[in-house]
């Protein structure tokens, strides 16, 4: 790139060195010439009357030539030469030393015309003679000459003004052309490009201008455009709950979502290889399949989080540019799967297990070889394991009705506190088994509900008091209305729950200890029901607990009215 | 070219990541191994290992390539110099992970690990491990620093487990070699530890442009 303060410097400095020369050939060229004339002419004129006084006088009228004082021009050197071409006189030198010129030019041309000129340079060019010879009537020849400086060293000696001049030029060129390539450029810096029509400077750049109008215009359009699809982008991935990742071909984060920020605990803006932010083995192997073409698919564990990775690769003319990584949080997905496992098995057990011994009974008795009196035995226990089958499905089917939420159950005014009562009474024989004693304790507490669930609910928390209390233990049944709703309480001087249980005790077929099933009875879906029931009513449940203490549940129905 | 050159660099540092990350695996694998005697853990580890070897190779050559041909000055040269130093500690890592679950099936009696403090031992080096990997992946000094203190715990838990051993032998002989191995395993967890430290050692170095060891040293006086 040239400056254009350079160009205008270049281009002046150019043209004052021409323009110099040119004058400088011209008068030269002009005066030289008019100068020689002159000087000939003048020779002619002084050679002429020479001759004259001369011819008057002869050798005397040299005389009085001492090289000093004269009456002609001292200058001008004065030879007589004589017929045969000998040196009659010189004024400027002896003329014993000085050799026949009779060869000369202009003496030649004089012995022959009468008169002649001729001119000599000096060996270095720097001068030359002018000669001029007129031949007399005696013939012999009288020549006068002058020294004139050539050309050469008329420029030699102008060298010095000449360069003070060229040195002028150029610094006046140089303050110009800076001045000028300013002025041009300032109101070009000036331009205000926002709005490039609207600029008057030089009407040269109005093409100029009238195109980066119309480019300026296309950019807006261009970013405008960008613009949205990039907020659109924005507005899809950022309300994405599952990480996005765009990645280029070296692994390098190109963009990401909030949610992924989130899950790798990416710090933006970051162009940094993601493996910098999560460098677990699954992760690692899904980008670099991925980045070898192949759509890749995995899960992977961090921080206590399960995560499912699909990534696809992008591809631009059958080469891989980059990938796209989905990051979901499949924890609570993970956590449900785990948990419907637990339930299929728990299910499979606990149907399984009456089942078994009904079969194992039956076996026995079709060989016919058991005694009489064993079958009585035998038939009371498949009957017995048979009723707590029934009674196994009739729970399961419980549970499903209220799992599904759409029971066309009749809603009625329900008294707890009455309830409560009625199932302590059907209760007791139980109670008695094992000498427990029941307290009830409250009032009147009259919610809108579904009977038959809230009878379920409080049958199965009061036998669950019964049935994980100890020996002549008790159990605290509280009612009672406050403002907000009513509680009901039902505290047992039981086995207590483990913390480590208190979560899961709710879940269909969870028990705290596996062994003990069989002796307590049930089906393991008690509290199931409970949870299912409040969730119906849309009533809370607190657990409080303490092992070989006791258990506390309180549910509490909100007010409805 | 300039470009070119900071794309090396990051590809350097990728790979750096990498092998962390196989180091992290190979231990983790190796512990995993010895405690619950899974087979596919042993596979997982000695996997690892191979691989770890194998990027030692590859960020050697890539090392040398860039200081070759790019000749780079100040923190670049730090980071690369770094690397090479860093590479032939988890080098070294891999290798003790290997050992470990080689050893690991004449110690696999349950008891003999139940009794010791190897398990926080392990626990002890994995995270060292973790941490100077990722004291280097977020070049971040405190955890660095960190990781060179957690190193006193590694060697503390090394002496507590190595009287654990000598109290075991003179109580019976019958256990005695399997405890040797034992404590084999013990003094491979500290050198892991070891070489944790130097890797954040490393990492501070080509943060900083000083290495603790170097300036202990009297010509570091200089400075």
């Amino acid at each position: 790139m040239i400056r254009i303060n350079k160009k205008i410097f270049r281009s002046s400095l150019l043209t004052v060195c021409f323009v110099l020369t040119a004058a400088i050939a011209l008068i030269m060229g002009l005066l030289f010439h008019f100068f020689e004339k002159r000087i000939q002419t003048e020779l002619v004129n002084e050679a002429g009357f020479l001759a004259q006084a001369v011819e008057n006088e002869g050798i005397r009228y040299f005389d009085g030539f001492d090289g000093k004082d004269s009456k002609f021009t001292r200058n001008n050197r004065i030879t007589w030469i004589g017929k045969n071409g000998k040196v009659l006189f010189d004024s400027r030198a002896d003329v014993s030393g000085l050799d026949n010129h009779a060869d000369r030019d202009e003496i030649k041309e004089a012995m022959k015309n009468g008169k002649g000129m001729s001119t000599r340079y000096s060996k270095t060019l720097t001068e030359k003679t002018v000669n001029y010879a007129i031949r007399l009537s005696d013939g012999s020849i009288l020549r006068v000459s002058t020294e004139q400086y050539t050309v050469i060293t008329i420029l030699m000696g102008m060298l010095q003004p000449v360069l003070l001049i060229m040195f002028a030029a150029l610094i006046l060129t140089l303050v110009l052309s800076a001045r000028v390539s300013k002025a041009i450029i300032e109101p070009v810096n000036r331009l205000d490009l926002e709005v490039p029509e609207n600029n008057d400077i030089y009407e040269e750049l109005t093409p100029l201008l009238r195109k980066i109008a119309d480019q300026k215009e296309t950019i807006e359009e261009q970013l405008a455009d960008a613009r949205k699809k990039q907020n659109e982008f924005n507005l899809i991935t950022e309300n994405m709950s599952e990480g996005f990742l765009i990645i280029d071909a070296d692994a390098n984060l190109l963009t990401c979502n909030s949610a992924a920020l989130n899950l790798l605990g990416i710090v933006p803006p970051s162009d940094r290889s993601v493996l910098m932010f999560c460098r677990a083995k699954e992760f690692r192997e899904v980008i670099s399949d991925v980045l070898s073409g192949i759509r890749a698919e995995n899960t992977m564990v961090r921080d206590e989080h399960s995560y499912s990775l699909i990534a696809s690769p992008v591809f631009e003319k059958e080469a891989v540019i980059g990938a796209v990584v989905v990051i979901l949080d499949i924890t609570e997905r993970e956590k449900r799967d785990t948990l419907r496992q637990e339930f299929m098995a728990n299910v499979s057990h606990e149907l399984k297990t009456p089942l078994t011994s009904i079969s194992g009974f039956a076996e026995l008795m079709k060989t016919g070889e058991v005694p009489e009196s064993d079958v009585i035995d035998f038939s009371k226990s498949i009957y017995d394991e048979a009723q707590r089958l029934i009674t196994l499905v009739n729970d399961i089917i419980k549970i499903s009705e209220l799992d599904g939420q759409s029971i066309p159950f009749e809603k009625e005014m329900v008294d707890l506190y009455e309830l409560s009562s009625e199932i302590i009474e059907l209760l007791k024989k139980e109670a008695d088994k094992k000498n427990i004693t029941f307290y009830l304790a409250g009032g009147k507490a009259e919610i809108m509900g579904v009977r038959k669930i809230l009878e379920e609910m409080l049958y199965n928390l009061c036998d669950n008091a019964i049935k994980y209390n100890k020996e002549n233990g008790m159990v605290d049944v509280l009612v009672n209305q406050t403002e907000d709703g009513v509680n009901v309480i039902v505290r047992d001087t039981g086995t207590g729950i483990g913390t480590a249980h208190q979560d899961r005790v709710f879940e269909r077929f969870y028990r705290v200890d596996k062994s003990h099933s069989r002796k307590e009875g049930g089906t393991g879906l008690g509290l199931a029901i409970v949870k299912h029931g409040a969730m119906y009513h849309h009533a809370k449940i607190s657990l409080e607990s303490t092992v070989d203490v006791g258990t506390a549940i309180t549910i509490t129905f909100a007010n409805m009215h | 070219m300039r470009n070119n050159f900071d794309r090396q660099l990051s590809q350097l540092n990728t790979e750096l990541v990498t092998m962390g990350a196989l180091c992290e695996e190979a231990i983790t694998n190796a512990v995993k191994y010895l405690t619950d005697n899974d087979e596919n853990s042993k596979i997982m580890c000695l996997d690892a290992d191979t691989q770890i070897d194998k990027k030692e190779r590859d960020i050697e050559t890539l090392c040398l390539k860039l200081i070759l041909q790019q000749q780079p000055v100040a923190k670049d040269l730090r980071a690369v110099s770094a690397a090479l130093k860093m590479i032939s500690d988890m080098e070294r890592i891999g290798d003790q992970a290997s050992d470990i679950v080689e050893i690991a099936p004449y110690v696999a009696k349950k008891g003999t690990l139940g009794e010791t403090h190897i398990r926080e031992m392990a626990e002890a080096a994995i995270k060292m491990v973790s941490e100077s990997i990722e004291s280097f992946v977020k070049m971040n000094l405190d955890i660095a620093y960190m990781v060179i203190e957690h190193d006193n715990i590694v060697d503390d838990l090394f002496d507590k487990v190595k009287w654990e051993l000598i109290k075991s032998i003179t109580e019976s002989l019958d256990d005695a070699e399997a405890l040797m191995d034992l404590l084999m395993i013990a003094k491979y967890f500290e050198r892991i530890g070891d070489h944790a430290e130097n890797i954040a050692g490393w990492v501070i170095y080509s943060i900083t442009g000083m290495h603790q060891k170097i300036s202990e040293k009297p010509l570091g006086k200089e400075e």
